[in-house]
């Protein structure tokens, strides 16, 4: 599990992952997503992971934790 | 392996039609086409690739610079030759467009209209209760609902009502047999909005508090210039047909369903927290959508299948929403299905504006019809299903 984020040039504001785990993502005022601030780990809660399996456009992805950030790579789909 | 099998061309359909009664087999027509053939070229329409892989619709959505717009979304055209904002406009003019009224289609702006979209389901499912034991609710709810919630936000006067779906009838469902009604009638929709732009300028947008989309219109910049009034009647006119039928597609066919199976009813009716991932299943396998057009604005290649610059791209959403890939029997309706990435607002930079909207009619229709009707069937049992029509249903206490 790394830390959770919305990749915003991905989301297109369809709000799936709002209406099935809302306690992690929340919607802007034009209407897309983000990982609300403190919940960037919550990747393993099962909400959560039926969101990420729900995204009509892949974009919540997983920065690995152990490198610093600086690498994005796309949670398991399956 | 031949070229033509390598090529996706064995099982080539040159007749394929998403549109009318078509639609009647297609689900067999998609199997075929997923697993022998899934890209080929279609000759209707002035001819189109068709592309039904889940995973190639998605690539193509992703890339609006090889899979553009222009000139139309909407293959044949939507009874106006007019490119529809913001669906006929391509980057980096689409994003200005569309930024006007996404604030008004967010859940939570959408949530503010619950009540009201409730109220309108219950008095429909009143009326529906009233008319006796053989009802068409596709008349009595599927299609007023929509018609009515989308008009209060839309800021349509009241008295009009009436006369909305023979426009959606000649304009959607008539433009391949007949174009010239759907042009003339595409003429008076043009000629409606033009009246209640005149209308609502003489009042002064400035006075009108009502908040509604066409108020949100006209207040509008792009590129800090108001919008003139072709870009104007362009988005009401796409706002109108793209608002009103799709939602009455998915609500009727989710009672469709619902009618002809009994205990998936009663699981609803048991579990009405199940309504939301039911109405997505009911989205995947009975697309009000079922295809989008693009030009390729470049040579490309999809599967092995080249495809020209210039040459028209159907999106067959419906396919790839029953794609034995991404979907575990993927011809089953099953209204538990909680993994269901589906492709029904399309995806990319165009996704369905109005998707937020739809759900929650969709969702509230369902809960209100199951709460007020405790016992429905389908008075035909073979009836296949329609996305338009009537659907008549044997009402019983």
């Amino acid at each position: 599990m790394g830390e959770l984020w919305v990749d915003g040039g991905r989301c297109q504001g369809h709000a799936r992952c709002w209406a099935l785990a809302p306690e992690t993502f929340e919607i802007d005022e034009e209407g897309y997503a983000h990982v609300i601030p403190g919940r960037e780990n919550s990747g393993d809660e099962p909400n959560v992971r039926k969101a990420i399996r729900n995204c009509p456009e892949r974009a919540i992805l997983e920065r690995e934790t152990d490198d610093a950030g600086e690498k994005a790579e796309e949670v398991s789909t399956s | 392996m031949s070229t033509e099998t390598e090529r996706g061309l064995s099982h080539n359909k040159s007749d394929f039609d998403f549109h009318g009664r078509a639609l009647d087999n297609i689900f067999d027509d998609y199997q075929d086409m997923l697993a022998n053939g899934p890209v080929g070229h279609s000759d209707k329409y002035g001819g189109f690739w068709y592309i039904t892989k889940s995973e190639d619709i998605f690539n193509a959505e992703q890339d609006p610079d090889t899979f553009a717009v222009g000139p139309s979304m909407l293959l044949p055209a939507f009874g106006t030759d007019v490119p529809l904002i913001p669906i006929d406009i391509d980057p980096p003019t689409h994003a200005d467009f569309r930024k006007i009224l996404l604030p008004m289609f967010t859940p939570m702006n959408v949530s503010k209209l619950g009540p009201g979209m409730r109220e309108t389901a219950r008095q429909l499912c009143q009326e529906v209760l009233a008319a006796g034991d053989v009802v068409d609710v596709s008349a009595k709810l599927a299609r007023p609902m929509p018609t009515i919630i989308f008009s209060r936000l839309a800021g349509y006067p009241e008295q009009d009502w009436p006369i909305f779906d023979r426009w959606i009838d000649e304009i959607i469902y008539e433009r391949t047999a007949h174009p010239e009604t759907a042009y003339a009638a595409g003429r008076e929709l043009n000629d409606y909005f033009d009246r209640l732009l005149d209308e609502r300028e003489k009042a002064g947008p400035e006075a009108d508090a009502s908040n509604d989309l066409i108020t949100q219109l006209l207040k509008a910049e792009v590129k800090g210039r108001k919008l003139t009034r072709e870009e104007l009647l362009s988005y009401c006119y796409l706002l109108f047909l793209a608002g009103l039928d799709t939602t009455a597609w998915a609500i009727r066919s989710a009672l469709w369903y619902l009618a002809g199976n009994p205990q998936a009813q009663q699981q609803l009716r048991e579990d009405p927290d199940l309504i939301p991932t039911a109405a997505e299943e009911f989205l995947r396998t009975l697309s009000p959508v079922q295809a989008m057009a693009r030009t390729a604005k470049a040579d490309t290649v999809v599967r092995g299948q080249e495809i020209k610059a210039g040459e028209r791209v159907v999106l067959v959403f419906g396919a790839g929403n029953r794609d034995p890939e991404v979907y575990e029997e993927p011809n089953e309706i099953k209204i538990d299905r909680e993994d269901n990435r589906h492709l029904a607002f399309g995806g990319g930079i165009h996704r369905c504006l109005g998707s937020n909207l739809g759900r929650a009619e969709m969702v509230i229709a369902m809960e209100e019809f199951l709460k007020a009707v405790p016992h429905f069937e389908r008075a035909n049992n073979d009836e296949p299903w329609h996305g338009v029509g009537p659907l008549t249903l044997k009402i019983g206490a």
